[in-house]
């Protein structure tokens, strides 16, 4: 398969870092935005920091749903698993995001009956083998896992599974990057765009970040050579003064993205009027919900809710560090209060985090001074 | 890379596992990874997908296929 061993070649690496220290202008400051968690965790597990030139920034954007989801609508999830008769099902990554009363493993632990899945699928396997029960799956995500939540809806519809439902909290990236773009102190320059949720959207709704906000942006590939060779490409823009999409991970996403999974998501979804992410508030249209016509299989529909709402810690730099202010060991409560055990902040939350992988693989080296 | 068995935090990751599809069976395939995980996965997003070819896999989804010339 042609995926990692060519985009792992050392000799194919030196070639692309020694092409982006000839790009980089020696006098301009470079900082871009890889938006995606899993291009952020590759940066640090390959060590690619240490490949760039110093006045070339890498900015760790929004892109891990995990840490961006309120403390409120974990306990809103759990409280749900409250009711004896509920199976909550949930994805691996959320058995360890605390709610204010602790995480869904220490709420399974106290005898709630939480299950973890690998695919929505499978909890839709588990209501049917359980036809006493009411199995929900707490579904998390943006575009690249929101396709497979539609089709199990698809599916449970079909086969006329009753006792399924979902608590939805799949968010859109799109909204996320606008929100970035807008805020006063942005001051990213070009983006590195997610590969996978790609590989579902496509590329042509990235074009008003070039268009509207003048900044180039790459969707990319994982391995380090993809990286870096996005990270060319977006030179070679900020070098020519263009600004447009380029799709350096061709292999895998189409330019227009997915249709059958686009159709699936836009029958089964709606977006909410707005909804919040930490470390950056409110955010209009960047959420979806299941449509009326699916309400018989909506969480939200079916229990009661409490809609809680819990403020984030002040002393947590969470925005500022998803904005591309502040690195992550740059925060106050970084490696203290603040570690991937016991996190406080949102981008300590999952292992993808911005947090968390510069807490696990850089802080040996770069933040070792700081903290 | 990830493998079908070890993929990291999926959601947050935007993680798809490349896979080569065995066999087909109605709107499901048997797929096998690089590491030889085999896998059962929907194929409703990849209409028309045929033995031999890749497919990117998302919690037991494939949401593309994956162009091995490019």
């Amino acid at each position: 398969m042609k995926f990692v061993d060519e985009f792992r070649d050392a000799t194919l690496i030196r070639q692309a870092a020694a092409e982006i220290r000839r790009l980089a202008d020696s006098g301009r400051q470079y900082r871009l935005m890889e938006v995606c968690g899993g291009h952020t965790h590759a940066i640090y597990r390959f060590a690619l920091k240490d490949l760039l030139p110093d006045n070339i920034e890498l900015v760790h954007g929004p892109g891990c749903p995990v840490c961006v989801l309120p403390m409120g609508r974990v306990d809103d999830g759990l409280s749900i698993a409250g009711d004896p008769n509920v199976i909550l099902t949930v994805f691996g990554d959320m058995m360890r995001v605390p709610g204010r009363n602790g995480t869904p493993l220490e709420h399974k632990a106290r005898g709630a009956d939480i299950r973890m899945v690998y695919s929505p699928l499978d909890a839709l396997k588990l209501a049917q083998q359980n036809p006493g029960r009411e199995v929900v799956f707490f579904a998390i995500g943006f575009e690249t896992t929101a396709p497979s939540t539609a089709l199990t809806l698809r599916r449970a519809r079909a086969l006329g599974v009753r006792n399924f439902s979902v608590f939805c909290n799949h968010v859109t990236i799109i909204p996320a990057i606008r929100a970035i773009l807008d805020s006063p102190d942005m001051r990213v320059e070009a983006f590195i765009g997610p590969g996978h949720v790609s590989t579902v959207i496509g590329c042509r709704p990235y074009e008003f970040i070039c268009r509207d906000y003048g900044k180039p942006l790459v969707t990319s590939g994982f391995e380090p050579l993809d990286i870096l060779q996005s990270v060319v490409m977006i030179l070679r823009q900020l070098q020519a003064g263009t600004s447009y999409v380029e799709n350096q991970y061709a292999r895998v996403v189409p330019w227009d993205g997915n249709l059958p999974a686009l159709r699936a998501m836009a029958e089964v979804f709606e977006l909410r009027p707005y909804f919040e992410w930490r470390g950056l508030g409110f955010i209009s249209q960047s959420a979806l919900k299941l449509r009326d016509s699916y309400a018989e299989w909506d969480a939200e529909s079916r229990f009661q809710v409490p809609g809680v709402r819990v403020t984030d810690p002040k002393a947590a730099q969470c925005g500022e560090v998803l904005k591309g202010v502040l690195k992550p060991h740059q925060c106050k409560l970084f490696g203290r209060e603040c570690t991937p055990e016991r996190p406080v902040g949102a981008l300590m939350v999952s292992s993808e985090g911005a947090c968390a992988a510069y807490y696990n693989y850089a802080l040996r080296t770069t933040a070792a001074a700081a903290v | 890379m990830c493998t079908l068995d070890q993929d990291g935090c999926t959601t947050c990751g935007d993680v798809a596992v490349p896979a080569r599809v065995l066999q087909v069976e109605g709107n499901s395939a048997h797929v096998i990874d690089r590491a030889g995980n085999a896998a059962e996965v929907a194929t409703d997003f990849v209409p028309g997908v045929r033995a031999g070819d890749v497919v990117m896999v998302h919690m037991g989804v494939a949401i593309g296929r994956a162009d091995e010339t490019l």
